[in-house]
């Protein structure tokens, strides 16, 4: 198990490696913006892992949190002079507002069931988006609006860099956090709250630190997210975000951080892929169908996801191996 | 005055018959059926293609029935059973079909909106001295209090209502006794999909439009009627869909950018004020 834990960390830094050679080796424009999505919803996806995978709580309202990143940023940005500061300062306005939103609906809900956690943010996402629908002085609303990011994020190779290293980041640190005696309270919460209760822990305020958390890495994903774009509108609040990120974590493996990852490089190219395919099919056009349809066959059928998957995999095996050098031992003893 | 009140108390019908369903859901399966919305917009879908069709609103409240009985009958049996008893996945999969519900509106049905009016002999409205009564609107709320009446008497009069009403307390009790919980979950399930379906084509005509994403701006409402009426409580639902639904009329009148703001705070002050539900007995 200890050998299993160390493992991945290698790995990822192996590809971070060849994702830093990447784009000298590689002039593709296009694939380089698009691994940079990749970087981005990776962040979100692993945010919202913290919650679903380690704590056990499913929230609908993840995207209230991308958003909030995603306005605070564009918001400040068209405002002040688009300076490294006031880029760094509007990143963490976000992240702040996130974790006062997010501690208060934790507040109101967490000691409930599950299901008041994922009916509130659900609810709350909603008034967000109508709030930005409404609120036409500060979001002109649905249009939503433009704005200029400082000089090093124009530049896309360093943009994908920074995106990169952010990921990366983001990874150890959640790592760490869930390696550490906190995250394993975390899982004991998910796995059985009431005998986690019965040991002493205080599960309410474990689960609204993993919320908190959540919140504001989401926030910072939201941020990287419209510097991308330099441009927000209410898109940012939708549903379908939230089940961008629902559908990573779940294909590619709950309760692993590696798997939102490897979750949201494949939904992002199928999302490239099949609005590509939709201007020549018109069938293809409704692709959330075919995305609603595999995420019910997923939760069904594959609910551990890719990496959880491959994980049991080679657990069955090494307790196959272990049972069969047990038989001959004793065979030959 | 009178005429919001009479618009609050429809609307709060509509979503009663929404909510109803979900609470029963809820109180007897302990599934929370993020999927119910889906399910409203497909009545209000189908009642409107089956008026167009038969040019019969009745018609179309049949259709939109059958539409809900027969899409609870088969939500239940294929999608909630199999992951029947895991809260997580449960919840994950009613929303995965909620998306596939309202995606597949828009594949049958077509993206834009549709417009709905109601029947000749429901159109128009009496004239009671200065106060003027839109007879639609008195019709929907005259349709909440008969379901609400014949839900309420089945439950307290009838065995099944009693096996229903003895499932939400225990059902390992009920099922030792020698009853098929999981017909009574079908039979629920679809009841609650009906009365949503119902929702759906009475609202049609109400709002004049109807749109694919309907079913969610409705679910949410509900949800904040379920959590203030308190899960699983059948009579608890209406009072508070009256409320959201009073609230919603005169808020909207006043202040119509606060409307779900408002909504929003009563459902907070609730859970923090009493968590079970302004009518609940049990967390």
């Amino acid at each position: 198990m200890l050998r299993q834990l160390n493992k991945s960390p290698v790995w990822i830094l192996v590809c971070s490696a060849v994702l830093i050679v990447f784009p000298f080796v590689n002039d593709s424009r296009s694939l380089m913006i698009l691994l940079t999505q990749i970087f981005i919803l990776a962040i979100f996806a692993m945010s919202y892992d913290l919650l679903l995978g380690y704590t056990g709580i499913v929230s609908f309202g993840h995207a209230m949190f991308f958003g909030i990143g995603a306005y605070s940023t564009g918001v400040l940005l068209s405002r002040f002079e688009p300076t490294m500061l006031s880029l760094l300062i509007s990143i963490a306005v976000g992240m702040l507002i996130a974790s006062i939103v997010s501690y208060l609906v934790g507040l109101l809900t967490l000691r409930l069931s599950n299901h008041f956690y994922a009916m509130l943010t659900l609810a709350l996402a909603g008034l967000f988006l109508v709030v930005a629908e409404k609120w036409r002085s500060l979001t002109l609303g649905n249009d939503g609006f433009t704005f200029r990011v400082p000089d090093i994020m124009r530049d896309r190779l360093s943009f994908y860099m920074i995106c990169l290293i952010l990921m990366v980041a983001v990874f150890f640190i959640l790592l760490r956090l869930t390696n550490s005696p906190m995250g394993k309270v975390l899982v004991a919460v998910r796995e059985n709250e009431a005998r986690t209760q019965s040991l002493g822990f205080h599960t309410i305020h474990y689960k609204l630190i993993s919320s908190v958390v959540a919140g504001m890495i989401a926030s910072l994903s939201g941020s990287l997210y419209v510097l991308s774009l330099r441009f927000v509108n209410t898109s940012v609040f939708a549903l379908d975000v939230t089940l961008d990120a629902l559908l990573m974590t779940i294909l590619g493996g709950v309760g692993t951080l590696i798997g939102p990852i490897i979750g949201a490089a494949i939904i992002e190219v199928s999302h490239h892929w099949l609005s590509e395919l939709g201007k020549s099919y018109a069938i293809f056009e409704r692709w959330i169908i075919f995305f609603g349809i595999l995420y019910i066959l997923a939760v069904m059928f594959f609910p551990k996801g890719i990496v959880g998957s491959l994980k049991e995999m080679r657990w069955k095996k090494r307790k196959t191996k272990v049972k069969t050098e047990n038989k001959n031992k004793r065979m030959a003893g | 005055m009178l005429n919001l009140m009479i618009n609050g108390l429809a609307t709060g019908m509509l979503i009663f018959l929404l909510a109803a369903g979900l609470t029963l859901i809820f109180g007897l399966m302990d599934v929370l059926n993020f999927a119910h919305g889906g399910l409203f917009a497909w009545g209000a879908y189908s009642g409107v293609w089956v008026y167009g069709m038969t040019g019969s609103f009745v018609m179309a409240i049949v259709g939109a029935l059958l539409t809900g009985i027969i899409l609870g009958y088969v939500t239940e049996r294929f999608i909630i059973q199999p992951v029947y008893g895991n809260h997580v996945q449960q919840i994950l999969i009613t929303l995965g079909l909620m998306l596939v519900l309202s995606e597949m509106l828009k594949v049958v049905f077509g993206p834009n909106q549709i417009v709905a009016s109601p029947p000749d002999y429901l159109s128009g409205s009496w004239q009671l001295g200065d106060v003027v009564i839109i007879k639609y609107r008195a019709f929907i709320i005259l349709i909440g209090v008969l379901v609400f009446a014949l839900v309420h008497y089945v439950l307290k009069n009838t065995k099944i209502g009693l096996t229903v009403r003895a499932g939400v307390m225990n059902k390992e009790m009920v099922q030792a006794l020698g009853i098929n919980i999981k017909k009574v979950f079908m039979l629920v399930f679809m009841i609650g999909s009906a009365m949503a379906a119902l929702g759906g084509v009475l609202l049609a005509p109400y709002s004049g439009v109807i749109y694919a994403e309907m079913g969610m701006d409705f679910a949410i409402l509900a949800f904040i009627v379920v959590v203030i009426g308190g899960m699983g409580n059948f009579v608890g639902s209406l009072f508070a869909a009256m409320l959201i639904g009073l609230s919603g009329a005169f808020m909207t009148y006043y202040v119509p950018d606060l409307s779900l703001a408002v909504n929003m705070l009563l459902m907070a002050v609730v859970l923090v004020v009493k968590p079970q539900g302004l009518f609940g007995a049990k967390g």
